[in-house]
């Protein structure tokens, strides 16, 4: 029988499971002022955001920058901050779950699939029109600069490799 | 026949936070400072913003690759430096290798074998710096496509 501790981690002992990774570059640590300025731009960033829609986007471009680090810390946060466990485990698949998300933030998760995968498409008139329709131009900006913030993490997070399960709510808060 | 340039059709918007904008050059200012290397910074700012076709970066870096000392034609050949013999060191092209897998994050999640060559080529600060210049000037690529800013700005 699996069980899981507080962290989320699994903490069977009859099932093996494959052995945790070490990280390929403690980046912060060699580079306290890029990870400063981080944190400065992460809170800038997230200025007059609904922080829902934000943990959204943060899961959304992790899912598909596929950040293991990144997705441990924000579908936490989410779940601490009273998301539910649906919307998380139905946001990769939200084209055929609309049901559970309001327009806006469909919009938003929308915007962030096109700024995250830049090269595809370079964000399509109609998908940056229709984030126009529910944001203004302030939040829009703004939810730019949040999803250009969680593809940063995303790339630090993935190239080097960091490594997922023992984030707990808030650390980073 | 005339052909005449289409005019840029505008900015979407130009609107961006200056707390934003604030916290984006002093990001790019800890990275660059901390590579330690100007015309190796401006060669991977302006490869990246050649895959995420950003015209406002584009401008704005090769002008300060030249400006520190670059020249043309290794600026113009940047898109082809694998197949660009010994016009780019090794060292370069670790880092132009790395600046591809990070920048197309989603082809690959940066395979081993480019993580290996840039680590041979830089220590552990100098390759977290790479990491976050790279990092860095694919969030201004973000800002800046996003928002259709054209070459020469306004950019906020």
């Amino acid at each position: 029988m699996t069980t899981m501790d507080e962290t989320g981690a699994g903490t069977d002992t009859t099932t093996e499971y494959l052995h945790e990774h070490t990280p390929r570059l403690a980046w912060a640590t060699h580079a306290p002022e890029v990870f400063k300025a981080m944190i400065k731009l992460d809170a800038a960033a997230r200025k007059g955001l609904d922080p829902v829609i934000y943990e959204l986007v943060k899961i959304r471009a992790s899912q598909i920058n596929r950040c293991a680090l990144c997705l441990d810390m924000h579908a936490k946060d989410a779940l601490a901050a009273g998301e539910s466990v649906e919307r998380i485990v139905q946001l990769s698949a939200w084209e055929e779950s609309r049901h559970f998300y309001t327009a806006k933030e469909i919009a938003a998760i929308e915007l962030t699939e096109a700024v995250t995968v830049l090269t595809d498409g370079f964000v399509p008139d109609e998908v940056y029109a229709k984030a126009a329709e529910h944001f203004d131009e302030a939040e829009l900006t703004q939810l730019i600069a949040a999803i250009t913030v969680i593809n940063a993490w995303n790339r630090f997070g993935v190239t080097t490799r960091q490594v997922p399960g023992h984030y707990k709510p808030g650390d980073h808060k | 026949m005339t052909v005449g340039a289409a005019p840029h059709p505008g900015p979407r918007t130009t609107c961006l936070d200056p707390g934003v904008a604030g916290a984006m050059s002093a990001l790019s200012a800890a990275a660059k400072r901390g590579l330690g290397d100007p015309v190796l910074a401006e060669l991977v700012m302006v490869r990246a913003s050649q895959i995420n076709a950003c015209a406002f970066c584009l401008d704005m870096h090769v002008d300060l690759a030249l400006e520190r000392g670059e020249t043309p034609k290794r600026i113009a050949l940047l898109d082809a430096w694998a197949e660009a013999g010994d016009l780019f060191t090794e060292r370069e092209r670790a880092a132009l290798a790395l600046t591809e897998a990070v920048t197309v994050l989603t082809a690959d999640a940066v395979p081993d074998a480019t993580y290996a060559r840039a680590a041979e080529h830089f220590g552990d600060a100098g390759l977290a710096h790479l990491i976050a210049l790279i990092t860095v000037i694919n969030g201004w690529n973000r800002l800046m496509v996003s928002r259709r800013i054209a070459p020469g700005g306004p950019a906020w």
